[in-house]
């Protein structure tokens, strides 16, 4: 009888046991957010020096900047780092004081106006890619930037740059403010402690650097230090899934939380079964048309360009190839970023295009079309978008032969100018229409009008006004003379502004990819 | 290599007893196949520096990508010396390798040294279970097969070959995750472990090793039950190959004199199988299994794509995309030097199972 009652004890503390582990782990699942996408493109996690989509995604919770969007509304600035801010004029052009906010860095120490002046000079010293965004667009200098106070900043703005367009600047990663004491103590032959920024984080942003196992996964742990706090995930890991069919799978069997990369087939898949949430997320990006317009090139003729953008059945392309992963959009600057304007507009039109073409005698064209291999923007591959552009194009008149080419081979041709037409896409290097304004219109930039050989001044005047233009309403008519002038005469004809098809699980809410690519980790909870 | 009648010590296994002088003699060959390695190595450098550089791309603008200014890529071109002719661009290549240096990777920056350490253990570990799982089911297959020629056993063994073979590894692993691991839930899914644990720290880069090192027998068993499915996948091909050149090496062994002779004298069938038929059919299914080990190092990519495992496939595909070119180089070496290896050990193997091989 002793001996049973023994082992009746120990079964039952054995199941409870079992019990309590079984519901220890529930809950980790239940902290635990898992992404699986492919984000083959990160090469580095420090926030100065980070240019890839999911650098920028993982970086933008490890850091806070000192200004940020918030949620989806990407035309409002909102405090981050700095609770207020006041741009006044000055002699030489502008000045933006920041009053920082208290808070701490993942490390401990608390957040200072010198840590804010140490992480933007380095980036500006270290000359990395995105180095650029504040030597050449905010034209910021080591000295521009300064701390009365340790909760004070103030930067000085040349005329050359608009105090608008640095705001926004500020609120990529770039601006993202690391702890000055932590990259300096892991310092290597002055490198500002890239080399130890580059696996592992020291901010003040509501996640912290866990580990990243290259190609495999990143993990991120809650700060408990952070003002942004992550109330429900404690973790956040993205999984390494370059392949949609992977991402599927492990959605479908509850491996991962959300999936980053589903192809237009199985998103509508996804949408139809009412089990998971498919989220058609916005972005920036335009896929497009090159039309070379230079001298002797078969575009040189603006009425051929013209008849190019009538002859372009867009809505098809939207709703059999997209399957409405895109919207309809002929503007350079894109829809849902100031300056945009959807009422500009260039009907599918074949007649007029032939018209177009006869008169600029043209009837029987005949162009090298180059496209690279691969997806292009919203899923599709580029070789079928290319087929349903080669079959639009031939209802005019137009004979098109395909060349397709790796992307870096095309790159390399374009870049040189030698392309007379091509499939490309274009995202903003940052969230202010002149991300897209000046490359696009402006030669000297030489930038995309300038690899299609298109030269014109009213539009590079245009630009380069809206670009220092500080009144938001001037700003956004001059955006729109431009919109009109580019839709006229452009090099480009705008096939789509593409959505990213992410499918999440419908334990999770709080979820929200803005158009920037960027989610908020510190929203999200799961049932 | 000759076939002359000698005897030799392999693997610390005596065939036949050896002298001083045939010990050395096997040393002597080793040495001279390893020397010879490092020709082969170079060509291969040679090779795939030239094929890379033949494309009409330019790296800078691969890597920087579409938005990137012209000064940025011709900082990027000149910090990388990739405005120097190829002839310098080859000789400082060189010149870092004989140093032990694979350079830095254009795409990332880090050495590609520490980039292979990392991704080449998860690509062999794959590997080895493949080749294991291939050679558990290949060699039986093959020998049931041949043993009852012309029969439903051997017809079922050679439809098993016909479809591992003409099967794609991109289908197969597709329909295997959907089966196995989405719809019935037997297996895991993609990845080296369970998406919500983290892996332990690297010590040998082979996940299931590295467990036992920390005595986590929980995640090693996970890890151990993500290899099955991408295993099973990578090897389906090699088990088909192995399969029909298990079944035909034998069935020409078996139709020999001496196995006559063997069974006239009375041995059992086993004996006969295993002492006189196996040993002799063992040399061109040796030979198939080294070139299969290579094979499956370079041909995991489509595997660990779909199961996304972070192999050196993976890797080398990104750089090739992007014209990472000292990545590529890295990876082709590091193939190469696995595949030599592999054919050097199969080369020594040969006498394990033919004493009348001899390395003199």
């Amino acid at each position: 009888m002793h001996k049973l009652r023994i082992l009746t004890a120990a079964a039952l503390l054995l199941s409870l046991g079992l019990l309590s582990s079984q519901a220890d782990a529930q809950s980790a699942r239940q902290s635990t957010f898992v992404i699986g996408g492919d984000f083959n493109d990160l090469i580095t996690l420090d926030p100065g020096v980070s240019y890839e989509f999911t650098g920028s995604l993982i970086t933008d919770n490890l850091y806070d900047t000192l200004v940020a969007y918030e949620n989806n509304d990407l035309e409002k600035l909102r405090p981050r780092l700095a609770s207020s801010w006041k741009v006044t004029a000055t002699p030489t052009g502008s000045r933006i004081t920041f009053t920082l906010r208290d808070a701490k860095f993942s490390t401990g120490r608390p957040v200072t106006a010198n840590d804010v002046v140490y992480s933007l000079n380095r980036v500006i010293q270290l000359k990395t890619p995105s180095s650029f965004l504040l030597t050449d667009v905010a034209h910021l200098k080591v000295g521009s930037i300064t701390a009365p106070s340790s909760k004070v900043v103030v930067m000085d703005v040349p005329k050359a740059a608009n105090p608008v367009i640095v705001l926004a600047l500020l609120t990529f990663n770039v601006g993202g403010i690391i702890d000055s004491t932590e990259a300096k103590a892991h310092e290597q032959n002055g490198d500002f402690g890239t080399g130890w920024l580059k696996d592992h984080s020291a901010g003040s942003g509501p996640f912290t650097l866990n580990r990243w196992n290259k190609n495999a996964q990143v993990a991120l742990d809650a700060s408990p230090n952070a003002f942004r706090k992550s109330a429900s995930i404690k973790r956040v890991i993205l999984r390494f899934m370059p392949e949609a069919a992977a991402q599927q799978s492990a959605l479908n069997s509850g491996e991962i939380d959300a999936a980053w990369n589903y192809t237009p087939d199985a998103f509508n898949a996804a949408k139809a079964s009412g089990k998971l949430n498919a989220l058609k997320t916005p972005t920036f990006q335009l896929t497009y048309l090159g039309l070379n317009s230079a001298k002797g090139m078969p575009f040189e003729d603006a009425r051929v360009r013209e008849a190019v953008r009538y002859a372009i059945d867009q809505d098809g392309i939207i709703k059999s190839l997209l399957q409405g992963l895109g919207r309809k959009t002929q503007t350079i600057i894109p829809l849902g970023m100031v300056g945009a304007d959807p009422s500009i507009s260039h009907p599918y039109n074949p007649a007029k295009a032939r018209a177009l073409l006869k008169k600029a005698g043209k009837e029987n064209l005949n162009v090298e079309f180059s496209v690279p291999t691969g997806s292009c923007p919203g899923g599709v591959p580029c070789a079928d978008l290319a087929a349903k552009i080669q079959a639009d194009l031939s209802k005019v008149g137009i004979k098109t032969t395909i060349k397709q080419g790796v992307m870096s081979a095309v790159l390399t041709d374009y870049r040189a100018q030698k392309l007379p037409m091509l499939l490309m896409y274009w995202s903003p290097d940052f969230v202010d229409p002149e991300g897209n304004a000046t490359p696009m219109s402006d030669y000297a930039a030489k930038s995309l009008a300038w690899r299609n050989g298109w030269k014109n001044a009213t539009a590079a005047k245009l630009a380069q006004s809206a670009a220092v233009e500080t009144n938001q309403t001037k700003r956004e008519a001059i955006y729109k003379k431009l919109n009109a002038l580019m839709v006229k005469d452009g090099p480009y004809a705008i096939l789509y502004q593409p959505a990213v098809p992410i499918v999440i699980s419908s334990a999770v809410s709080g979820f929200n990819r803005d158009a920037n690519g960027n989610v908020q980790f510190e929203k999200i909870s799961k049932k | 290599m000759q076939h002359d009648v000698t005897k030799i010590r392999i693997f610390g296994r005596f065939i036949y007893p050896v002298s001083f002088a045939e010990e050395s003699a096997l040393f002597t060959y080793i040495l001279r196949r390893l020397a010879l390695m490092v020709f082969v190595l170079w060509g291969v450098t040679l090779a795939a520096f030239l094929i890379s550089h033949t494309l009409p791309a330019d790296p800078a603008a691969a890597i920087l990508g579409n938005n990137a200014r012209e000064e940025q890529i011709i900082e990027f071109r000149a910090k990388n010396g990739l405005d120097q002719p190829l002839p310098v661009q080859y000789g400082r290549y060189m010149l870092q390798l004989v140093q032990g240096d694979l350079g830095k990777s254009l795409r990332t920056q880090n050495p590609i040294t520490e980039d292979l350490k990392q991704f080449f253990p998860a690509t062999l570990e794959l590997t080895l279970i493949a080749i294991l799982f291939s050679l558990l089911f290949g060699l039986p297959l093959g020998i049931i097969s041949a043993l009852n020629r012309g029969r439903w056993p051997d017809l079922l063994a050679r439809i098993f070959a016909l479809l591992g073979g003409a099967t794609p590894v991109y289908w197969l692993a597709i329909l295997a995750l959907s089966i196995f691991h989405e719809k019935l839930g037997w297996l895991p899914g993609p990845g080296r472990l369970d998406s919500y644990s983290l892996p332990p720290p690297v010590k040998t880069g082979l996940m299931t090793i590295d467990t036992l090192l920390v005595g986590d027998k929980q995640t090693f068993v996970d890890a151990l039950r993500h290899l099955i499915l991408p295993g099973i996948v990578l090897g389906a091909y090699s088990a088909a190959l192995l399969t029909r050149m298990t079944r035909s090496a034998l069935l020409e062994v078996l139709g020999q004199d001496y196995i006559r002779t063997a069974k006239a004298k009375g041995l059992s069938s086993r004996r006969v199988l295993n002492k006189h038929a196996m040993r002799n059919a063992a040399l061109p299914i040796l030979t198939v299994l080294g070139a299969l080990f290579g094979n499956l190092l370079t041909g995991a990519v489509l595997t660990e794509t779909i199961f996304s495992w972070p192999g050196i496939g993976g890797y080398a595909t990104t750089s090739a995309i992007t014209l990472d070119f000292p990545a590529v180089m890295g990876v082709t070496l590091i193939v190469g030097m696995a595949y030599s290896v592999v054919n050097l050990l199969v080369d020594l193997a040969y006498a394990l199972f033919d004493p009348r091989i001899s390395y003199s």
